[in-house]
């Protein structure tokens, strides 16, 4: 019998992680297959528990998992980076040493990703976008159609009044509007 | 042989490579070290588990980086890097757990006595990982080392080896299994 376990020998997780259809489906199938055929499975479970066998390869799979979880966790002094960057760096030409890119190496800077550089102005950038946005729309007229639109709905309205409450009380209703405005 | 291959006789290299040697127009070798110095850091702390191994393995990597095919640059930086540093971190390794087997071969020779119980803790578990880590064939051992100590993705990790992703996944399915085995035969011999 061979049993994968959980997660680890297929890394579904990796495949979950992954966009789109073809992912979406592999997942599915990788999920369906582990439901069916993994150890979860109610009769793998059944199995394992009467299979010393099975017990012992789960136990040992779980036991490199964990190692492996282990090692992941060790920390080590936050001055590793710049250490290693020196070593590295001594070997370089002195011209290359002195740097100011060596520099900051040695004080174990890295690369920021693109989306952290971002993430500081990303406020003042979001007002900018607005602005732009409110310009753009005034220069496209949308705000001159929008007061077009409540003058014709006003002209509506007031035909409605006229009709059935007559021309005077219209004309009153709408004058007095116009002078609380 | 692949450049790889040719770049992994560390000890050797390491004595016929003078400091200051690399050339001044090498200025794409901090920018490689700027970019990918963290992770591989990460990665040789994973594999040795100490700081003075990993800044010499770093070291190494770079050396080796700078003295490629005549100070030329690789054709894809971070998959030279990853398989360099990945390569001499495991020989460093090997190196470590011989030189620990005759120290501790030469203790029982000294004793004589009975061998002191093995505590079940997490330093020995890790220990224990890293040497059969060591111990795996290669193209298994780089997959477990790229994958689960250098956190590449299956993607990078299968261009790195030059396999397809299902291929990389199938190996890390076997180097898992041949770990287990391992870690299960230990614990039957104790």
């Amino acid at each position: 019998m061979r049993l994968l376990k959980h997660g680890e020998t297929t890394c579904s997780c990796e495949i979950r992680s992954s966009r789109g259809g073809w992912g979406d489906l592999r997942s599915r199938l990788v999920d369906a297959a582990q439901r069916r055929f993994g150890p979860q499975a109610p009769w793998a479970r059944r199995h394992i528990a009467h299979c010393p066998r099975c017990q012992r390869r789960i136990a040992s799979l779980g036991k490199v998992d964990l190692a492996l979880s282990v090692i992941r966790s060790q920390p080590h002094r936050l001055d590793l980076l710049a250490r290693a960057n020196e070593a590295a760096i001594h070997m370089l030409s002195n011209r290359l040493r002195q740097t100011t890119e060596a520099d900051q190496l040695r004080q174990g800077k890295t690369e920021t990703p693109f989306v952290e550089r971002l993430a500081g102005p990303q406020n003042a950038l979001l007002n900018v976008a607005a602005c732009l946005a409110v310009l753009a729309l005034t220069k496209v007229g949308i705000f001159a159609s929008l007061s077009k639109a409540q003058t014709r709905g006003e002209a509506a309205m007031k035909q409605y009044y006229t009709n059935q409450a007559g021309q005077d009380i219209a004309d009153e209703l709408f004058k007095a509007r116009d002078h609380s405005i | 042989m692949s450049m790889f291959d040719r770049a992994i006789k560390y000890d050797l290299l390491w004595d016929s490579v003078a400091p200051e040697a690399v050339e001044e127009n090498q200025r794409w070798i901090l920018t490689a070290m700027h970019r990918y110095g963290h992770e591989l850091v990460t990665m040789l702390w994973r594999i040795l588990g100490n700081e003075q191994d990993v800044c010499d393995a770093y070291q190494t990597t770079f050396l080796h980086l700078a003295h490629h095919e005549g100070g030329r640059k690789p054709q894809w930086i971070k998959a030279y890097l990853f398989r360099t540093a990945s390569n001499t971190a495991v020989s460093m390794l090997r190196q470590r757990i011989a030189e620990r087997r005759t120290l501790s071969n030469m203790t029982k020779d000294s004793e004589q006595g009975p061998t002191a119980e093995v505590d079940f803790d997490g330093r020995h578990l890790a220990e224990n990982l890293r040497s059969h880590i060591a111990q795996l064939p290669e193209h298994l051992r780089n997959v477990i080392t790229l994958r689960d100590l250098g956190e590449l993705s299956y993607a990078e990790v299968a261009r790195i080896m030059g396999v397809s992703t299902g291929t990389a996944r199938v190996y890390r399915c076997k180097a898992v299994q041949m770990l287990a085995m391992w870690v299960n035969d230990d614990e039957e011999n104790r």
